[in-house]
């Protein structure tokens, strides 16, 4: 979020697309209502379904799944059309305004009705409720990210915020919900496999800032890998693991995967779910580090399985890291209890057990607090410096004098700091930033303008104009010494700069000098390293709408796209909706979370919601002779199906299904329950959606795109 | 004396049974037995709405006056509770009751029989404040604390309130005001055309 839940507070409008905040947020819509009871803030609700948002929305758009980045350019096509963009902010903050709009041009309201299903009238009524009532808070969640397009449909949103000028601003932003308490934070720690944490990426430079932070020689870390070429390389991502171990795809590493950890991984979130199945059987071994046994522990069938019961997180404590990115520590209830360890003293084990715990133990004493300063020493690109344990427990000791509008303490022992010292909290003194690129406050008091990270020049290539990437004259936080754009700051001390100072004396002599120590640039709408400078649409891999294909294709096939080949264009078959009609999309309900192996092991939880079902439009089941709670069969077009209820619900129209993606337990219609350990299994058990959610990843991510599939319904 | 109420602000309930497990959760209420459930209108049709109920606590209790054993009581407070001791699970209560608030024993179709459970506003039963009986019986005693029942304390947007009758009240109109007229007011869409 570049704001907060609670400067959502200050919205004029707020538009949500792809979120559903009454089931995987709800505790934001106490922020949310209070922006449209104390504003009048119109709320516009973009999705598929008519959800529980959309019931406290003024204006409900359904929207074809997959289509969102051409709804966007619509808008944008509109608001430029009319004149309602921001040209001060334009000209003075904004890259690549005039390429863009070239792009948004040919996104007409007729087109938009033609590609999304909404109609005109509705783009245009929506562009002119955004223009009229600034600043905007645009909220997006999996909805806008799980597409073979997620990249850009997420980019297309940023952009629409620039035009309207919404950026850097109390009461704008782009606002995206993080699905659970700390899932910022291991998004900053970078769990994924193109990072090392605190996004440095994997380059050489990246390593050897890191091997300086934790104490050990570079040369020790390369020793670790089989050839040095693979610290650099991409590794298999969460998506598409299974197929490192298959191998019927073309996958480019020297071996197969052989071993899995799963360390609190609800795995029926995976699509594709019955050739996860598969890969777990295959496995030489596999280890399952969670409080719960997990789906894993009752679809795997070999015998290469380990159950390592961790504690949860009232029997340990440690930083975690909030959607608004604030930092707040967790006090351990109590000790860990029947025959679980904490997930410190898990990795303790395995540490020693592997045999580098001199290497990987330098820093850290005790545990966990060094280890919040360890990271923070070295997440210095994110400004994970200034929160230090003990800044962070003061301010969950004195909670009570933040204030809940701007989250900054009035009086009392943390004076001026925002609550959790949002990042980036650049130093032991500074206060956190509330509002990411906000140049109205000095960057010490916690403002901040845009990054300066690609270049200072750039000449386009659909343009061949050149455009200088810093921010114009007269754009700078109070205070600034340079009272325009400036690049970032390094050789402060030679051989460094801001990312890489270990000392911080860059940082330091940045914020003294009033200025950002990541420079004064403009945010970018053309990204020239990504296959769509532009955001454009691009048709669902499965699309129902063959006519469009041609118009809109998707990408070329990927040969080693994170160590394996990745069909596109090759996928996607005009022919494919005959056989199968109907969109899928998958989503959450509000009393189980994730994979639910936690929640559906409630008795409370899993009385509300106590089965797996299929919602599906009244008129389409009366079509299709399939009654309310009948049994259906949802086919996928990769040959995996599942037994589920049908629902009746005008939530979705005619031509969508929709899957809750928590259940597990069942594959396929054959139950796997029994193979839970003895007294594990949940109370409630169900087919999982996602082993009929399609093929088809991200081309920039590779995120799995659960929410525009299609399938084939058959009665029971 | 206060007299307590719940109110629940439909504009502001996100049917999220927060409430629901909440209450359940606290006072460890058997599977099956609802001292409160979140009812939808209109699910997923333009218009849809939701609402918490349990037992409102009538000043004019129509459980109390149907009891053919007097075993429900209301405190000067205004909380309406049973003695499950005295009950005989005879059901009038469930007949006379315009919310459907009092609750029996889940079992077999015939078969369940037992006292009545109902909400107690967090505020236990007629056993010793804190003690084991009491906990077992009706569950917490938050009242007695000097807290908000549970439900009302959890609820993610304050869509439910519990408590003196005149705050709750002073409350509701606040934000009946601080909604003012504009584009969501009331009648508005009615009243102007934009």
């Amino acid at each position: 979020m570049t704001n907060s839940l609670n400067d959502m507070r200050h919205a004029k409008s707020l538009i949500f697309i792809g979120s559903n905040a009454p089931e995987a947020h709800p505790v934001s819509m106490q922020h949310i209502l209070h922006a449209k009871e104390k504003n009048n803030a119109p709320i516009i609700v973009v999705d598929p379904r008519r959800t529980k948002l959309a019931a406290k929305a003024s204006d409900y758009v359904r929207i074809r799944p997959g289509t969102d980045a051409a709804f966007m350019m619509g808008l944008v096509h509109v608001i430029i059309k009319n004149g309602w963009e921001d040209k001060e902010f334009i000209r003075t903050r904004v890259a690549g305004f005039e390429e863009m709009a070239k792009v948004a041009e040919t996104y007409t309201p007729e087109e938009v009705e033609n590609i999304t299903g909404i109609p005109v009238e509705q783009t245009l009524r929506v562009a002119k409720t955004l223009a009229k009532n600034r600043p905007t808070s645009l909220t997006w969640c999996m909805g806008g990210t799980q597409h073979s397009i997620g990249s850009s449909i997420t980019r297309s949103f940023c952009i629409l915020q620039l035009v309207l000028g919404n950026m850097g601003k109390s009461g704008g932003g782009t606002n995206i919900f993080r699905g659970h308490d700390n899932v910022q934070g291991s998004t900053d720690m970078c769990i994924l496999s193109h990072s090392l944490p605190a996004y440095y990426g994997l380059s050489d430079g990246a390593w050897k800032h890191w091997c300086r932070v934790w104490g050990v020689e570079y040369e020790w870390m390369v020793g670790r890998f089989k050839e040095k070429k693979w610290m650099n390389k991409k590794g298999f991502t969460l998506s598409r693991w299974y197929e490192g171990v298959l191998q019927t795809e073309k996958i480019h590493q020297y071996t197969p995967i052989k071993a899995m950890i799963q360390w609190g991984c609800g795995s029926n979130s995976n699509s594709q779910y019955a050739r996860v199945k598969q890969a777990y059987d295959k496995l030489d071994l596999l280890v399952v580090v969670d409080p719960f046994p997990t789906m894993t522990a009752a679809a795997c069938e070999s015998d290469n399985i380990y159950l390592l019961p961790s504690s949860s997180q009232y029997e340990t404590s440690g930083s975690v890291t909030s959607t608004s990115r604030q930092i707040q520590w967790r006090q351990k209830v109590v000790d860990p209890i029947h025959n679980c360890k904490d997930d410190y003293q898990i990795m303790e084990l395995l540490v020693k057990k592997l045999g580098f715990a001199d290497e990987f133990y330098k820093n850290i004493k005790q545990v966990p607090e060094d280890i919040t300063l360890e990271l923070g020493r070295g997440s210095l690109t994110i400004g994970y410096n200034g929160q230090t344990p003990e800044r962070i427990k003061k301010h969950m000791e004195n909670w009570h004098t933040f204030d809940i509008d701007d989250l900054q303490a009035k009086g009392g022992p943390c004076d001026g700091e925002y609550y959790g010292l949002p990042w980036p909290c650049w130093t032991e003194d500074h206060p956190g930033t509330p509002i990411l690129y906000d140049v109205s406050k000095p960057v010490a008091k916690g403002g901040l303008p845009f990054r300066n990270r690609f270049g200072v020049e750039k000449t386009y290539d659909a343009s061949g104009r050149s455009e200088d990437l810093l921010a114009a004259e007269g754009v700078y936080n109070p205070g600034s010494e340079v009272e325009g754009g400036y690049p970032e700051f390094k050789d402060v001390v030679p051989g460094t700069n801001w990312k890489t100072d270990l000392s911080q004396k860059t940082i330091k002599e940045a914020i003294a000098k009033g200025m950002a120590p990541f420079g004064n640039a403009r945010a970018r709408c053309v990204v020239w390293n990504f296959p769509d400078q532009v955001p454009i649409h691009r048709e669902p891999l499965h699309s129902p709408r063959p006519d469009l294909i041609a118009k809109y294709p998707t990408y070329k096939d990927q040969q080693d796209h994170f160590r394996v080949d990745t069909r596109f264009e090759s996928e996607q078959d005009p022919e494919l909706v005959k056989e199968f009609p109907f969109v899928l999309t998958t989503g959450r309900m509000v009393e189980h979370m994730g994979a639910g192996a936690e929640t559906r092991s409630n008795q409370y939880l899993a009385e509300l919601q106590p089965e797996m079902y299929a919602e599906v439009n009244p008129r389409l089941a009366n079509d299709l002779g399939v009654r309310d709670g009948e049994m259906i069969w949802i086919s996928s077009p990769e040959g995996s199906k599942i037994k589920v209820k049908a629902f009746l619900t005008e939530r979705v129209d005619t031509k969508t299904i929709f899957l809750p993606y928590h259940f597990a337990g069942i594959l396929q219609g054959k139950s796997y329950v029994e193979n839970y350990p003895e007294g594990t299994a949940p109370f409630v058990s169900g087919e999982s959606g996602n082993t009929v959610t399609n093929y088809g990843y991200d081309i920039i991510t590779q995120i799995q795109a659960t929410k525009d599939g299609l399938c084939k319904v058959a009665k029971a | 004396m206060a007299r307590v109420k719940f109110l629940c602000d439909v504009e502001r309930c996100i049917d999220c049974s927060g409430c629901v497990v909440a209450c359940k959760e606290g006072h460890h209420v058997p599977v099956g037995v609802n001292r409160r459930r979140v009812i939808t209108l209109d699910q997923g049709k333009p218009g849809e709405k939701s609402i918490s109920v349990s037992c409102m606590h009538c000043a004019d209790a129509p459980c109390i006056a149907v009891c053919p054993v007097d075993a429900i009581y209301q405190r000067d407070d205004g909380i309406v509770l049973v003695n499950k001791k005295t009950c005989i699970g005879c059901g009038y209560c469930f007949m006379a009751c315009p919310f459907g608030a009092p609750q029996f024993p889940k079992g077999n179709v015939f078969g369940a029989r037992g006292a009545m459970d109902k909400c107690t506003f967090c505020a236990g039963g007629p056993e010793e404040d804190f003690s084991a009986e009491e906990k077992r019986l009706y569950g917490q005693n938050r009242i007695a604390e000097g807290k908000v029942p549970l439900c009302a304390g959890m609820c993610a947007t304050k869509a439910l309130l519990a408590g003196d009758a005149d705050v709750v009240a002073d409350v509701y109109r606040h934000r009946v005001f601080q909604r003012g007229s504009g584009v969501n007011a009331w009648g508005w869409s009615k009243a102007y055309k934009e």
